[in-house]
This record gives structure tokens, sequence and C-alpha cells, in this order.
């Protein structure tokens, strides 16, 4: 699953020949990327800002990327982690309060874990799917996921425990 | 407690979640504890509408860099170089002075006067000293900068005593650094800092970038980015959602913008590998032309300004270490 150092080599030098290639990196990372940022951002659309922040300042600079040997997450990373510490400090000049630390790359664990989770997702029976995203990315309430589904609120109350125990026990038991 | 029916703790935890990103009630309860750490991972799920978004976003923006930002710059310089034209000579003298600039070319300019190329740390800066500016189109006027220091007290001392007007007292910023800020005698205005902590905004910057005083500078942001394929790094705005500070990437350059203060355009020069893109590029953005594309003897360069009176200046030097 994880992508190799060759592979990482032969990506880099196809979008450097030929940019149109970069959304080969995007499509790998994103949801490395993301699961990284959302741990550390305050909010969805801080955390969304911030992935394409790291996407577009990535593409930005591919041209003078020079391979080392390292993969290409540790440098989307280290923008992330800049993007990170960027956003923090914004809140810090208009609260004119003090960031809190700016956060560390080596969370990868937790990172692999979260991704892994979103893939899990994606295995989920269509409408167990259906109400994971319904009440976590479009916030509905049970009442709004009933009535979008045509189901009893008692009846959706019972497909987000299902899904919420099949993913735990799809994670290895997780928690 | 436990004598609710777990699915309805569960949806209760789940709305905390969303709400607070809160789940400590729920640890306590050992059957819906592990459900609300899967919960609590979900919280900021992504919309499967972003990533299509962002993977369409990014498309649009491969067709604007790969004409415009390839760099192709002088050695030494980086895509934006400041070009600070004043009427008389001494400025490269007060930044030999004050910064520890060293001069790295003076040689008679295009308009008539000096040209004279300076580094300052990692920053190259350009000075037109007299004469008529890059064929009459350039005006001698003040820019600001933001230049990190390692003492800004002896910096700011130095600067004073060279004849600079203080404008701000050396203080501890509550962003990080601790700055002070000058007028020179052309009235550039010099932000002097010295990094505080790991808040400070050095690690993004160069040792010189320059501060664009402008108005409006939400709308000007959205230009840069269209004109210059600018990426927008970083914003902080004041109570009434507008723009007190922004930064934004060129190429492999920063610059800043405040939204405070009185306008201060300045004149660039970018350097890239394809000049007549960008200006094209500009001018569709809304830019007016200055300075038509043509062949210099020190390579291809093309003027425009743009609505804060901005100048930017693209070229191509004539061989890649020229």
């Amino acid at each position: 699953m994880t992508p190799t150092s060759e592979d990482d080599r032969l990506l880099i030098e196809a979008a450097q020949a030929d940019p149109a290639r970069f959304v080969e990196i995007y499509e790998r990372y994103v949801d490395r990327i993301y699961a990284f940022v959302s741990r550390r951002a305050d909010s969805r659309a801080a955390a969304e800002d911030i992935t394409s922040h790291v996407f577009e300042q990535a593409l930005a600079t591919i041209g003078r990327f020079e391979w080392r040997g390292r993969p290409v997450s540790v440098w989307l990373f280290r923008v992330a982690s800049n993007a990170l510490a960027d956003h923090w400090r914004e809140r810090a000049r208009n609260a004119d309060e003090p960031p809190p630390d700016v956060p560390d790359p080596r969370e990868f664990e937790d990172i692999e874990r979260r991704l892994a989770l979103y893939q899990e997702v994606e295995r989920l029976p269509e409408v167990q799917r259906q109400v994971i995203r319904m009440r976590f990315v479009e916030e509905k309430s049970i009442r709004e996921v009933a009535a979008a589904l045509n189901r009893s609120e008692g009846a959706v109350k019972q497909l987000q425990l299902r899904a919420l125990d099949r993913l735990r026990k799809n994670m290895g038991g997780h928690g | 407690m436990a004598e609710r029916p777990l699915t309805d703790r569960l949806d209760e935890t789940v709305d905390a979640i969303l709400r607070r990103g809160d789940a400590t009630g729920a640890l306590r309860d050992p059957e819906l504890a592990p459900l609300a750490r899967v919960a609590a991972d979900l919280r900021h799920y992504p919309s499967p509408d972003f990533k299509a978004r962002l993977r369409a976003q990014l498309e649009r923006k491969l067709t604007m860099t790969t004409v415009s930002m390839t760099p192709a710059v002088r050695e030494g310089f980086t895509t934006v170089t400041p070009y600070i034209r004043v009427a008389q000579e001494g400025l490269a003298d007060f930044l030999t002075q004050v910064f520890d600039a060293q001069e790295t070319f003076s040689g008679g300019g295009g308009g008539g006067g000096m040209h004279r190329e300076v580094r300052i740390g990692d920053s190259m800066l350009m000075i037109g000293e007299g004469g008529a500016g890059a064929g009459g189109v350039m005006p001698v006027r003040p820019v600001a900068f933001h230049v990190f220091v390692k003492d800004v007290d002896a910096t700011f001392e130095r600067a004073v005593a060279a004849g600079a007007e203080p404008i701000g007292k050396p203080e501890d910023r509550h962003y990080g650094e601790r700055s002070g800020f000058v007028r020179d005698r052309f009235g550039n205005h010099w932000y002097i800092a010295t990094a505080l902590g790991p808040q400070s905004l050095a690690s993004a910057l160069r040792t010189v970038t320059p501060a664009l005083h402008v108005e409006r500078a939400e709308e000007y942001v959205e230009f840069l980015k269209r004109a210059l394929g600018a990426v927008d790094e970083m914003r902080a705005v004041g109570p009434a959602g507008e723009l007190r500070y922004g930064r934004l990437r060129i190429g492999d350059a920063a610059i800043e913008l405040s939204g405070e203060g009185a306008p201060m355009p300045g004149s660039f020069m970018l350097y890239v590998a394809d000049p007549d893109a960008l200006y094209h590029q500009a001018m569709a953005a809304g830019a007016t032309s200055i300075m038509p594309l043509g062949d210099q003897p020190y390579g291809r360069v093309g003027g425009v300004q743009d609505v804060a009176g901005n100048q930017w200046f693209f070229s191509r030097p004539a061989s890649p270490s020229s």
C-alpha cells in the first residue's frame, strides 16, 4: 500500500518532465496528507484549505524538487507542517494568542490508521456508507439523514451503530 | 446511563464529537468507548466532493504553471527581485552600512543612470540611481521591505545613525519577532526583525522580502494569483474580514502584502523561462503594458503595471548564468 522509493522517484521524474503527471502524485497522497492535516487542524474547512495549499505548493515547486531517496510523502508532510504552522500563526495574529506547537510529521502510525479507516469506510455496504458520509461529512442530524434515506430515525441509528461497529472490527478491534 | 439503548448513547456521542470534538464522556462507558474512538477518527473524514474539487483546481493550475513559472533564474537570484529607483546615489552605501550589503554589480543603466545590484544575506536587490529608469517607465518611489537580521536593536541603531528616521522602535511582537521600523532618506521603509520563536515568519522568508502596501488587499491577492500564478500562503484578517497581512509565493520567492498604511507600490524583476507567456497572462488578468516584449542585450524582457501601481518586468536571462 505504501509506495516504494523507486515508485516515488519515477513519479517525481515523470511530473517534472510533464507537469500533467502531477495529478498522479495528488491521487497517491491526498488521503494521507489530509489524514495528517486533519489531526491538527481545528475544523474541516481548515483541514481542506491546508490540504489544498499543500498540493498547490507542491505543484509550484516540483520543478526544483531534488530526489534524494526519501519518500515523496516526507516532502509533502514538511510542506503540510509549514502550512499548519502558518495556519496557527494566522490564528495567533488574529486572536493575539500564541499558537500551539508546530506538529511533527513523525506521527505516521496514527496517519496510516486513519487512512486505513477512510478506506474501510469505502468498503462499507452502500447504505451504511451513506449514513457515515451524511453524519460525518455533511454533519446532518439523524432526523435529516432519516428523511434523506426515507427511513425511520431508529433505523438510521441502527445503521450508524452497525457501520461504526463494522469499522471497529475491520480495523482489528481498534479501541 | 447503561439502561438507555446503545444506539441512542452512540448518537449523542457522535453529536458531541461533531459539535465540540469531544468524546471524553463516552470513554467511561466500556460498551461505547471503542465505537466513540472510531467516530472521533471519522470527525474529519474527507469529503469526496472536496477531493474532486481540489483535483480539478490543480488541473486548472497545471496549465498556468506549465506556461508561466518554470524558473529561469539568474545565478544567485530568486524569481522576484525588487528594483528600487532613487533620484541620487547613496542607497547602496546605506544598505552596506546598516545591513552589511555586498555590491555585486554596478554599471550604466538603460535609462542613463547607474544600475547597481546588491546582496543582503540570501537576497538580491537592484537599485537604479538617477537617469530615466527602464526607458522612462519606472518611477522614483519608495518601497517597503521586511528584513531579518541577527540583532534588531543593533541594526536599528545603525540605521538611525546612518540617517534613517525611526517609525517604530524595536519591540517584541506577538507574531514571533522583535522588530523595529525605519524610513531611509529616500523614503523606503525597512521593517527590521529578529525571529523570537517558532511562530516567527523567518523560516518562510528570505533575508529581505518586499512588503507591498496595497488597498483592497483581498482583491489584489486574487489578481496576483491570476496574473502571476502566485500561491496564497498565509493571511491574517481584521475584525471586519479585511486582509491585514498576506504572504504569497511567486516561483521560489515570497512577497508580503499589507492592507494597512498608505499604498507603496514598487517595481519588480521576475526571472522566468517564458516571459512572453507570463506577460500575456498578466495582461489577460487586467494589467496594462508599460514595456512591450523585446530582446535586450541582457535577455528578453517585457513589463506591465497592475491596478495597485506595482510594476512587474518579466525577463529571461540571455544565458542561464548571465
